[in-house]
């Protein structure tokens, strides 16, 4: 090789480089090729118990673990006729501004009941600030195959111990009876 | 004209207007503007592993002469403030604003004194990006949400009533003030 | 912390022994507590039982300290310090730090690790003493002891029985210092908790402070529990605006949102506690408020600009002149009292102005300022606790005025004083203070005063005795005259406890016809010159005869004698004559209510104004001593403005000079005033009267609950529910000779109400209803006032629902 003419020696690591792999990633197209990793710290999700009620006490200590004051909470307190979630207190307003969250995870790390953790959902560009401050609704996660929306009763027989030492696992028909309209939170938005 | 009215009504406008948007976002030339960590995920996605090319976005331009979108990449401070906008004034339209980041955004975690609070304070923004920084792949959905939209544009009499209809729009919404939702 | 305050006069009769603290010697007071020796060098020893104004006890042991000469740690809080006595704390002695971090250890082997959503979390001493005494480590890995959580002791307060850690500090409060001994320790050893009996909830009305003095987050309040936590709050220290005790409170706000308030140490005057009412009524400062002002258009209000309604105003009141009448509710700070007391002289030139919105009298008008406006602090909270005698007439201390309470009984508790009421009733709050009960009818007081039994009247005689009389006197006629002149025939201090935050302050600043500020006379040639030169005016223009006060005042604005009306704060339903109220605001020509609620008065007014609460403004209360007790704004970006802003914009939109509206400088024009010491007027000698009543009536005794229907009160459901239960008491004589019925209609004059029986101590031909409460109004419901004749009529159950 060492008698070639340098431009021939240059257009042969150009040529050569055609029969390499492609390292470019086709995103959008193969976007499923290429997740992120599990531990990715994506857009947040909120999490209910298995019977579908919601987690979140409404503590508000993901708003105090926030650096960048981006999550506002404001509790409020579960009746026996509207109950969000188990025990005495649940978030009635839940809300994350997406333009100041810096994707940290300390809230994921405050949270006491595991009611808040992050997804690897990522596609999150919008065209107004407004529309990036996303509430309780946006954030809540889906209703999977056995759980009710609330606002419900707990499972009869079970205490808010029982549910946060992970003893519920469904729902129950009774805890359908008197059940509000439409679960109240998807209404009031 | 003759052959507008010889069409059917409309068909030719919306037609130009599909081609124009086609074409300006087919070659979306953004402006060499880091500001912060965010541009080196701007620079990756530039690079070969992201490709930005694949979207006709081949040069950031050393000029914004010659450029037609402005990625603010990074916190803007109150002293870059006006350079951003001096830039922007030199870019010539039609031309678009992305907001890349929180910081950009609207000053994410820096809330204090030395960081402009969202650059829709200085420049009008077509898109904005969360993240800290965004991942490559962010920028580029973001990129192309942008590129729907100004296939969407509207032109000429069609513009002017969209004009006329958001301003009405404006006018009637709720203020900011007002907008208490499930807050008490 | 405070620390007592009662032997400073006497000094030089205390015992000093000398005792050395970790080998510095120092001098103390015979009897003082090893845990205040030590502060008094510095050095802090961990604590939980103890607290300075309840006694010892040694209850959760985190005091120990090694003492020479005994075998085994010392409890710091409870060994008194004798002479010569070493004493080794856990700074200088292995044994003493052994000792406390184990007990520490053993308090943690039950408490629930829920610190980051606990309300006491930031400021809690379990935590903080953990930090500094605790063990990094724990070495228990069993299963911590669970309770139910929580459960209401009562409405209000709420108990999270496995956080406690037995210190005994609500029980001891409970007993000793609110004599509601409702809160015991129930169960031994590691099942030990706080409880109540099941029928009895801790329905005090001091209840809210054994949530602030619980060392650990086992009582909190339904109104603050998980509402907020210490560490975002802004702390204001601030005065309570709902009675005449003073209490200095501590607001904590957040999100422009007050979320509780606190009561703040002040050792002479609320120690460390407060009332209920005082903590936990505030969501009126934020529900239901005017937020613009409003002017009447073909009949109705509607909302208008600020220059459109002073301009409304201006007109309004320029025309009807010195024909004004102006009505200070007992809201009012000093400062805005003096500002419609001078409003009503310099802008209007009136003297039609009047602060008792109440049972009122002109006696007791010649009372007040004869004997009490702009008089110095004389009669304090120390000369109760000093007292030989102290006597109370139409007053009711519990419910009138918390403090005071609290301090009679400190003073009963310590066995100095003897407390004597006069009136109908021995209340449970005088069988707290160990008092006697002078029986007297309602209405008869002034008699029963005249006639006092010699013991009484001697031991009046005595240096430091005090009468305390309650704003009630003004019902009873020849009431006033009489209690001043027992006070200057027996040297007895007098003091009167009115029941508002503002009257004293009102009185002082002469918001009262024929008064001017600091007790001047109207009449007064040189009185008048001097206020004259503060207000900027000549003497001639003001006012020369005495305006129309009270009921005349009203009458007077019924009548179209007066043209318009002026009024602050006022409640239609405060005054006893609710027809003649009523006719008054709407029979008056033009009328200009500045309030911070829509109310029956705001319905009827020509222009409405709206000012702002006690969050939102600076100011003073005097406090029934005549203490100044000033105030700082808590809510520094407020749009209100307070009552003295708004008239001097008015008399400015008037183009009359009126002096400065702000409050410093308000409080310069008042200072430089300062109390008069001229000619007072005389003090009434009215002949006493009597209680007429048929052979089967009875004279209706009556006061204010302090949990009661008060519109201050409205929107804290929990604080309500603590209220005494409403009823009819009367003697069980009584209760016999109507068959021992367990509710009866009592008919009074203008209706009649259909309430329970409860039997009490109440002397015979006498029925006390409360004044106010939810279900009875005395005088809405009965067209009674007190001393008044009603029947009462047996009723049966089924009846009694229907109504």
């Amino acid at each position: 090789m060492a008698e070639l003419p340098q431009a021939a020696r240059g257009f042969g690591v150009t040529f050569f480089t055609m029969f390499k792999k492609v390292v470019t990633e086709q995103y959008p197209e193969d976007r499923d090729k290429y997740p992120p990793k599990p531990r990715f710290h994506g857009r947040h999700q909120l999490n209910r118990w298995a019977d579908g009620l919601e987690k979140c006490i409404g503590c508000e200590l993901c708003a105090w673990a926030c650096p960048a004051d981006a999550i506002f909470v404001e509790g409020a307190s579960n009746s026996e006729e509207e109950r969000f979630s188990p025990g005495e207190r649940y978030g009635r307003v839940y809300q994350i501004n997406y333009l100041r969250c810096i994707f940290c995870g300390l809230c994921i790390e405050a949270c006491p009941t595991r009611a808040l953790t992050m997804t690897n959902d990522y596609e999150l560009a919008d065209s107004s600030r407004a529309s990036l401050i996303y509430e309780k609704v946006d954030l809540l996660g889906p209703m999977l195959p056995g759980m009710l929306p609330a606002p419900h009763p707990m499972v009869p027989g079970l205490t808010d111990s029982d549910y946060y030492a992970g003893k519920v696992k469904g729902s129950v028909p009774e805890q359908a009876n008197d059940r509000p309209a439409a679960g109240g939170l998807g209404a009031t938005s | 004209m003759g052959l507008e009215e010889s069409l059917p009504s409309g068909v030719l406008l919306t037609t130009v207007e599909k081609f124009a948007g086609y074409a300006r976002k087919g070659s979306l030339w953004p402006a060499t503007f880091g500001l912060a960590c965010c541009a080196i995920e701007m620079m990756t996605t530039g690079g070969a592993r992201y490709d930005l090319a694949r979207f006709g976005m081949e040069v950031f331009r050393a000029s914004p002469r010659q450029a037609d979108l402005m990625i603010v990449a990074g916190r803007v401070s109150q002293k870059m403030a006006p350079v951003l906008r001096q830039i922007y004034d030199q870019m010539p339209g039609p031309k678009w604003v992305l907001a890349m980041g929180v910081c950009a955004s609207s000053g994410g975690m820096f809330n204090n004194y030395a960081i402009v609070q969202g650059v829709d304070h200085v420049v009008p923004v077509d898109i904005y990006l969360p993240g800290c920084p965004p991942r490559p792949e962010m920028l580029i959905d973001a990129i192309l949400k942008l590129h729907d939209q100004i296939q969407d544009t509207k032109l000429g009499p069609h513009r002017k009533q969209e004009i006329i209809a958001l301003e009405a729009e404006a006018l009637t919404a709720a203020p900011t003030s007002e907008m208490r939702g499930l807050l008490r | 912390m405070t620390m007592t305050s009662n032997n400073g006069s006497d000094l030089a009769a205390v015992e000093m022994v000398s005792v050395t603290v970790d080998g510095v010697t120092i001098e103390v007071p015979r009897g003082t507590l090893a845990i205040r020796a030590a502060e008094l060098l510095g050095v802090e020893i961990p604590r939980f039982c103890d607290h300075p104004l309840l006694d010892p006890v040694a209850a959760c042991r985190a005091c120990l300290i090694e003492v020479e000469g005994m075998p085994k740690p010392q409890p710091a809080c409870a060994q008194v310090v004798s002479d010569g006595m070493h004493i080794r704390t856990q700074v200088s002695s292995p044994v003493a730090r052994e000792a406390q971090e184990g007990v520490l250890e053993f308090l943690l082997l039950n408490h629930p690790l829920d610190c980051p959503v606990c309300d006491k979390g930031g400021e809690c001493p379990l935590q903080n003493q953990a930090m500094s005494v605790g063990r990094p480590q724990t070495r228990f890995d069993g299963e911590k002891r669970v309770f139910d959580k929580p459960i209401n002791v009562s409405a209000e307060i709420l108990l999270d029985r496995e956080r406690c850690v037995s210190c005994a500090r609500c029980t001891r409060f409970a007993d000793q210092i609110a004599g509601d001994p409702m809160l015991e320790l129930l169960e031994r050893g590691a099942k030990q908790q706080v409880g109540t009996a099941a029928d009895q909830p801790f329905d005090s009305y001091f209840s809210g402070n054994t949530v602030q003095i619980c060392p650990v987050g086992a009582l909190t309040s339904a109104a603050y529990r998980f509402r907020a936590r210490p560490f975002d709050l802004v702390s204001v220290p601030t005065t309570c605006e709902h009675c005449a005790s003073g209490c200095s409170l501590r607001t904590d706000y957040r999100r422009d949102t007050v979320t509780r308030r606190l009561a703040w140490a002040d050792p002479e005057v609320n120690e460390e506690w407060n009332c209920d009412k005082g903590r936990f009524a505030f969501p009126y400062l934020r529900e239901g408020r005017i937020t613009s002002p409003m002017i009447r258009e073909a009949g109705e209000l509607r909302p208008a600009s600020w220059p459109e309604a002073l301009d409304a105003a201006a007109r309004g009141l320029a025309a009807a002149g010195s024909s004004t009448g102006v009505l200070v509710g007992g809201r009012s700070t000093v400062e805005d009292a003096y500002a419609y007391a001078r409003f009503a002289r310099v802008a209007l030139g009136s003297d039609n102005i009047d602060f008792r919105v109440r049972e009122s009298s002109s006696e007791e008008a010649a009372f007040l300022a004869a004997v009490i406006a702009g008089t110095p602090v004389t009669t304090t909270y120390e000369s109760l606790e000093q007292a030989p005698i102290v006597m109370t007439v139409a007053l009711e201390p519990e419910d009138e005025s918390p403090i005071v309470f609290l301090r009679l009984r400190k003073a009963a508790r310590s066995g100095r004083t003897r407390i004597v009421n006069v009136g109908a009733v021995a209340t449970k709050g005088l069988t707290k203070v160990r008092g006697e009960l002078l029986a007297a009818l309602p209405g008869a007081e002034a008699q029963v005063l005249q006639m006092l039994p010699a013991d009484i009247r001697r031991a009046l005689g005595q240096p430091g005795a005090v009468i305390l009389v309650g704003e009630r006197i003004a019902s009873v006629v020849g009431g006033p005259s009489a209690v001043a002149a027992l006070a200057t025939e027996t040297g007895a201090s007098l003091a009167w406890v009115p029941r508002r935050a503002g009257e004293r302050g009102a009185l002082d600043a002469g918001a009262l016809a024929g008064l001017l500020p600091g007790g001047r006379q109207l009449v007064d040639p040189s009185a008048r010159k001097q206020v004259a030169a503060a207000w900027g005016i000549d003497a001639s223009e003001l006012p020369t005869g005495v305006g129309f006060a009270g009921e005349n005042l009203l009458a007077a604005a019924r009548d179209g004698v007066l043209g318009a009306l002026v009024s602050g704060g006022v409640e239609l339903g405060d005054y006893p004559d609710h027809a003649l109220a009523a006719a008054a605001f709407t029979g008056v020509g033009f009328l200009v209510s500045l309030e911070h609620h829509h109310s029956a008065i705001t319905e009827q007014a020509d222009v409405v104004f709206p000012v702002a609460v006690v969050t939102e403004k600076s100011g003073t209360f005097l406090d029934w001593e005549g203490r100044p007790r000033p105030f700082g704004q808590v809510f520094r970006d407020s749009l209100y403005e307070s009552d003295a802003r708004v008239l001097g914009m008015i008399a400015t939109t008037m183009e009359r000079r009126l002096g400065p509206s702000d409050v410093a400088g308000i409080r310069r024009e008042h200072a430089g005033l300062g109390l008069w010491e001229g000619f007072r007027g005389q003090v009434p000698d009215r002949v006493p009267g009597f209680t007429m009543m048929g052979e089967h009536q009875f004279a209706l005794a009556s006061w204010r609950a302090l949990i009661d229907a008060g519109v201050m009160q409205e929107g804290e459901p929990f604080l309500a529910a603590t209220a005494r239960q409403v009823g009819v008491w009367m003697s069980a004589r009584t209760a016999a000779s109507l068959d021992h019925p367990s509710q009866v209609r009592v008919i009074g004059p203008g209706g009649s109400i259909v309430l329970p029986v409860q039997v009490a101590e109440v002397i015979d031909k006498v029925v006390v209803l409360p004044m106010n409460s939810p279900g009875c109004s005395i005088y809405r419901d009965l067209g009674a006032r007190v001393g008044d004749a009603v029947g009462l009529v047996t009723v049966k159950r089924h009846e009694g629902e229907g109504s």
